[in-house]
């Protein structure tokens, strides 16, 4: 064992017991960017306040999340005498005050709140926070430490077990590790699934020197957010990862590259780097170990292709973030043509969990062909959007009914978006499908990197098609035909089909873009249509009805639909003249009437007048 | 914000930053953090000092959605472009906003009074749907609700 290691992983757990052996009681409020939308600071400021002004000898401090993002803020509670840890939710500015007098002033529970019991034995009032139906099956190994640890406090990763991993690879030559990683069968979390081992191998392989890594956090999928929740929860954990991954391929610098659109993940990297920095994790003769390896983050400017690997490596070049030509890749020639290795935020994450525990227990934990646990991030027509850590195998439809609570209001499913605005949709029957790599690539899709996106019956797959289409237009980097037209077309035709203007021609139209497509350079223009291409086969009955009955069975396209008022003396409807952003709904003496031609479809009429206002088919 | 940055204040600021280091990004947004936007002339004084030219320093700025070439509006408006959000109605919401501001996405009124701007995901998909009013998230919106909030955001409330 290094013994600078043993040094300072002891201090840390001794300040660590120290700090849970104080006498006072310990208050861990979440504040992660779910938690901060839903008013978690001024839920902090608040329970500060209140415990200053009652007197209150607390601790308070802040952590990343616990995946029950629909519940923000969540708040924790440990007892004095650190026999009893109770996690609550919803603890909003407005009801602190209640709970300061229940939780600290009286030393009580507030059972109201509570979601379980972190640590201590459940009550009747307060049941065990792993039998929680939302923790039920779940495996915390990636977020062991989210919610439970100060993310801006590296003693408190120290004194987990952090950097153990990185510390054992240190006296482990590069072929060893990587031999290591082979057989925990570590699969890039990105959405590709290559074996991370192989990747690295051909790093360490590589014949130019410097070499470099990258960390891909440009989260760009539209609903995942796995990614946010462990940079904002657990940093260190990543660090440690790119540490394993820099001996086993004689890597000395490495690069996280953090979407804008994350700040706090960004403020949370550069506090986890400079404090490694310090402890001598990071820079000249790690750990007195001889080798270097230091790391930049590195701030996107908001762009979805970069989230393509050679894309990013353009990015962090300093030019238009345009994926390149393969051959050659990066390990051959990525950040300035010199060698590199690409990996995905949660992948990295995986190693030291490797390296600390070894890769029988860290392949062991299901029976699964993808190996490990993976985060999923659960929203849309979801009841409980949150987060969670599974291992691969569960169904759809459980992780649907289970942990997303189901569909609001028992509207049936229509279908999911299992990974990305690339990824495709499948319908409700296939939510069967077990969550793992191989069916997902049998049906000419991927699983994706973890954001999965349910959508119910009131939804038109037109409508989906032309928002996916859309986006991949706007994303398009512009260097190939097939991509960037092909997208815009695509857009074309979608729209004037949602505007009753659909033809027959129009799908046989579709089937030459997807063909055409599938040639662009990068995967953005080779997957651009996949959406569609899946439409076609599940729900193409939706679009023969729209294109030959001119008639959209989820009555919500804005193009085949018209708002009619019909009940003209409804009072309400004063309201909705007033709020019509168009002033469509004009006070014609004793009625009120609609002016089509003016009419947006907004819908704001019928949400202030609901009884007043009805939606009709335009054409029909 | 900052009035209209000088040429000699615009060279002390990226004065450390060199392109061989990939520090076209840091550098563009180090501008726009300090100055709301990058301006004609931080593109020509970046070019000069990453020795390049500016049509790529130009291209870079206009390849990614987060740089401004003109100060930021006084008071803006960014859409939620999510899924989550589509799927509640989002696509209603950005055509009340466009319709109320008067504006299309990602443009700001003559006088730099008000703006709109497409947003991106953050995974904050619990608010769905939501905007950001100057910064801060408003969640479980309405389209009448966004209806309000623009009309004030316009200053005719």
């Amino acid at each position: 064992m290094n013994d600078l290691f043993t040094a300072i992983a002891a201090e840390a757990r001794e300040g660590w017991e120290a700090s849970r052996a104080s006498g006072r009681e310990q208050v861990n409020v979440c504040l992660d960017t779910s938690s901060l939308a839903r008013g978690g600071a001024e839920t902090l400021a608040a329970l500060q306040e209140a415990v200053a002004a009652k007197g209150l000898n607390v601790d308070i401090q802040t952590t990343g999340s616990w995946g029950f993002c629909w519940l923000e803020p969540t708040v924790s509670v440990r007892s004095a005498a650190g026999t009893r840890t109770v996690l609550y939710h919803s603890v909003t500015p407005d009801r602190v005050e209640e709970f300061v007098q229940a939780t600290l002033v009286e030393a009580g529970e507030f059972p109201e709140l509570a979601l379980g019991v972190v640590e201590g034995a459940p009550s009747d009032a307060i049941g065990a926070l792993e039998d929680h139906p939302f923790m039920q099956g779940q495996i915390r190994r990636l977020m062991a430490n989210c919610g439970q640890i100060d993310p801006e406090n590296i003693d408190h990763y120290l004194a987990n077990g952090g950097y153990e991993g990185f510390v054992k690879s240190l006296d482990m030559e590069p072929e060893a590790i990587i031999e290591l990683m082979l057989e925990s069968g570590l699969g890039g979390r990105g959405g590709a699934g290559f074996p991370a081992g192989r990747k690295w191998d051909f790093l360490r392989n590589a014949t130019a020197e410097p070499r470099y890594l990258v960390c891909n956090a440009d989260e760009g999928d539209p609903g995942a957010w796995v990614n946010r929740i462990l940079m904002e929860g657990d940093p260190h954990l990543i660090i440690e990862g790119m540490l394993i991954a820099a001996m086993a391929t004689n890597a000395i610098e490495g690069y996280i590259y953090i979407r804008h659109e994350y700040p706090l993940a960004i403020e949370r990297m550069n506090v986890a780097v400079e404090q490694a920095r310090e402890r001598g994790l990071l820079g000249e003769d790690v750990l007195g170990s001889g080798k270097t390896f230091d790391l930049v983050v590195f701030v996107g400017a908001g762009s979805y292709v970069c989230g393509e690997e050679t894309g990013l490596i353009n990015s962090i070049d300093g030019y238009r973030g345009m994926p390149r030509i393969r051959p050659p890749f990066p390990a051959q020639a990525g950040l300035w043509n010199l060698p590199t290795n690409v990996n995905n935020v949660e992948t990295y994450a995986n190693a030291p969990l490797v390296l600390r525990h070894g890769a029988e227990w860290w392949s062991g934990v299901s029976d699964d062909e993808a190996k490990g646990t993976k985060m999923f991030t659960i929203s849309g027509a979801v009841n409980q959007p949150g987060c969670v850590e599974i291992p691969f195998g569960l169904s759809v439809r459980d992780l649907l009914e289970k942990y997303g609570g189901g569909t609001p209001g028992g509207v049936p499913l229509k279908g999911y978006q299992p990974g990305g605005p690339l990824s495709g949709v499948l319908s409700a029957e296939e939510a069967e499908l077990p969550l793992t790599l191989a069916p997902f690539r049998d049906r000419g899709l991927f699983l994706g990197s973890g954001g999965i996106v349910f959508f119910d019956e009131s939804t038109s797959v037109v409508d989906l098609c032309t928002y996916f289409l859309g986006f991949a237009e706007d994303e398009s980097c512009g260097r190939c035909t097939t991509c960037f037209q092909g997208t815009q077309r695509a857009v074309e035709i979608l729209r004037r089909i949602g505007n009753g203007g659909g033809r027959d021609s129009d799908l046989d139209k579709f089937e030459d873009l997807i063909q055409t497509m599938t040639w662009s350079n990068c995967l953005h223009g080779s997957f651009a249509m996949t959406t569609v291409k899946l439409a076609l086969r599940y729900f193409r009955d939706e679009f023969e009805t729209l294109i030959r009955e001119k008639r959209d069975p989820t009555r919500s396209l804005p193009g085949m639909i018209t708002y009619e008022i019909t009940s003209p003396g409804d009072p309400a409807l004063a309201e909705a003249a007033a709020i019509c952003p168009t002033e469509a709904i004009v006070d014609a003496g004793s009625r009120f009437e609609i002016v089509d031609e003016l009419c947006i479809r907004c819908g704001a009429c019928a949400e202030v007048a609901p009884s007043a206002v009805t939606v009709r088919d335009r054409f029909v | 914000m900052a009035a209209e940055p000088t040429t000699r204040e615009l060279r002390e600021l990226v004065a450390e930053y060199e392109f061989e280091r990939g520090h076209l990004l840091p550098a563009l947004i180090e501008i726009q953090e300090r100055y709301g936007y990058v301006s004609p002339a931080a593109i020509e004084v970046l070019a000069r000092q990453m020795r390049t030219t500016p049509a790529l320093v130009y291209g870079a700025v206009s390849f990614y959605a987060d740089f401004r070439t003109e100060p930021p509006p006084e008071r803006e408006i960014a859409w939620c472009s999510g899924p989550a959000c589509r799927l509640r109605g989002g696509d209603r919401i950005r055509e009340a906003l466009q319709h109320t501001l008067g504006l299309p996405l990602d443009s700001q009124s003559e006088d730099g009074a008000y703006g709109l701007r497409l947003g991106q995901c953050n995974g904050t998909c619990s608010e769905a749907p939501q905007v950001w009013v100057d910064g801060e998230v408003v969640g479980d919106l309405t389209v009448a609700g966004a209806v309000a909030i623009a009309r004030d955001v316009k200053g005719d409330a």
